[in-house]
């Protein structure tokens, strides 16, 4: 632990996604990998992997699926275990869905997530960011990671699952199982996966028994791909790719963003005297604050930018540190509310790209304006207090703020 | 992104897919906003000729 005093071989042999400083603030070690000799670094932590920290080789990696494949997307190896029993093909299609089967996987969610079809969602944000903040404006303190952003999205995919708000703690408590300590304890991973799977088999033998025509869990048994109805095991794992890419990573952007605006009173005060800047500004806070890492698996023995790369070598997507890429933005490190040209990759790129970000920018303007107008002027209550979270999904989880 | 930063320029399908929304020549009144597609384009699939 303690990746910040490393020696740059030490960084770019064996860097560690999780260790303290890397989850913290890792944006000092990923410029040091992107700006040295060995861009692609090759770490032997955590089952070995690469990591192309510059926005050019992520890209162009993230438009090769034919070679950088999804068949494997966590940042740490599945636990064999996940992938036996009768749910063990349960997936999170389209995300680790490869060719050709991806694009009748993608097709089958992206009307769900169309612009407009998630604009009809706004007013209810609205509503729900709201109520949120009346439970504890008063309080002169909350806070913003766990009492305001985490509830956002977990609601709003409730919504659009056609299950009750009741269930928020427990899949924030599933999700977090599956992406955050199950990544580390395989035990609380398999028992989070199980319960998801659990809850959404009851879910589909309700819908059988009682078809809605309003949610998404309806409309995916009503499915058909290339003129086959989809069976429950795709199902499932669209109900899981729900949770699981809809729900940590919003609750992250939207945490990150709070953080900062936090402590940059001079930000708070731009987005008061100019509100045009909203639409520039969120885009500038998915780049700085990009939560997500994704891995690809190789396909087949190839060399890219140098690198000897192996059938089976898992590659992490640094997504934040593409977006900080010198060589695409200007003063990357500077938070520019108004930043004319940002071509970030929060959402990644290529066939893979965020099917849900239309949704996800949504919900993070929403949250960040209607907390603006409740409360514009807010500040941290102790810099050092503030815990986050890294690895797959990077966020601050407790982040106590005084108003 | 680029139905957010050039909206009269760009549209979306029923699917969320990009569409162009006119046809010829950028109209003089949109070239900044067709400019600011492009240049927030993370796939580098814009490109406005001259």
């Amino acid at each position: 632990m303690g990746m910040r005093n490393a020696s740059l071989d030490e960084l770019l042999n064996h860097y560690d996604i999780f260790d303290n400083d890397f989850v913290s603030d890792p944006f000092p070690l990923l410029d040091q990998i992107r700006e040295s000799g060995c861009p692609i670094a090759h770490s032997d932590q955590n089952g070995g992997s690469w990591m192309p920290t510059r926005h050019a080789h992520v890209v162009a990696m993230a438009q090769t699926p034919e070679i950088f494949t999804s068949r494997e997307v966590g940042v740490i190896g599945l636990s064999p275990e996940s992938k036996e029993g009768p749910y063990g093909g349960v997936r999170v299609p389209p995300i680790d869905s490869d060719p050709p089967e991806h694009h009748g996987h993608r097709r089958a969610i992206l009307p769900t997530f169309a612009p407009q079809a998630v604009a009809k969602y706004e007013s209810i944000t609205r509503d729900l960011c709201n109520r949120l903040i009346d439970g504890f404006i008063d309080n002169g303190t909350a806070d913003a990671a766990s009492d305001y952003a985490q509830r956002i999205p977990v609601r709003v995919i409730s919504m659009i699952l056609g299950v009750p708000f009741e269930m928020e703690d427990d899949f924030v408590d599933w999700v977090r199982g599956v992406l955050e300590t199950g990544l580390i304890d395989r035990e609380v991973g398999l028992q989070s996966r199980m319960k998801i799977i659990t809850f959404f088999m009851q879910q589909i033998e309700d819908r059988r028994a009682n078809p809605r025509d309003d949610d998404l869990i309806s409309d995916l048994l009503r499915l058909e791909i290339d003129g086959q109805p989809v069976d429950d095991i795709f199902v499932l794992g669209a109900c899981n790719l729900m949770l699981i890419a809809g729900i940590d990573t919003t609750w992250s952007a939207i945490g990150s963003s709070l953080w900062h605006l936090a402590h940059r009173a001079d930000h708070r005060q731009q987005l008061r005297d100019h509100p045009d800047v909203w639409p520039t500004a969120v885009e500038e806070m998915l780049r700085v604050y990009a939560p997500v890492t994704m891995a690809r698996i190789v396909a087949h023995d190839t060399e890219f930018e140098g690198c000897p790369m192996q059938a089976g070598d898992r590659i992490l997507m640094a997504f934040p540190a593409a977006n900080r890429d010198p060589r695409v933005f200007e003063s990357p490190d500077q938070v520019l509310l108004d930043r004319e040209n940002n071509r970030h990759v929060a959402f990644g790129a290529g066939i893979h790209r965020c099917a849900g970000s239309n949704l996800a920018r949504l919900e993070l303007r929403v949250a960040l304006q209607v907390w603006m107008e409740r409360i514009p002027e807010f500040e941290l209550i102790d810099p050092a207090d503030v815990t986050w979270k890294g690895g797959q999904v990077r966020g601050p989880r407790r982040c106590m703020v005084r108003f | 992104m680029c139905a957010i930063a050039a909206p009269d320029v760009f549209g979306s399908d029923e699917i969320g897919n990009a569409v162009v929304l006119i046809e010829g020549d950028i109209p003089r009144d949109l070239e900044a906003a067709a400019k600011r597609a492009e240049g927030n384009c993370p796939e580098r699939a814009i490109e406005i000729r001259e």
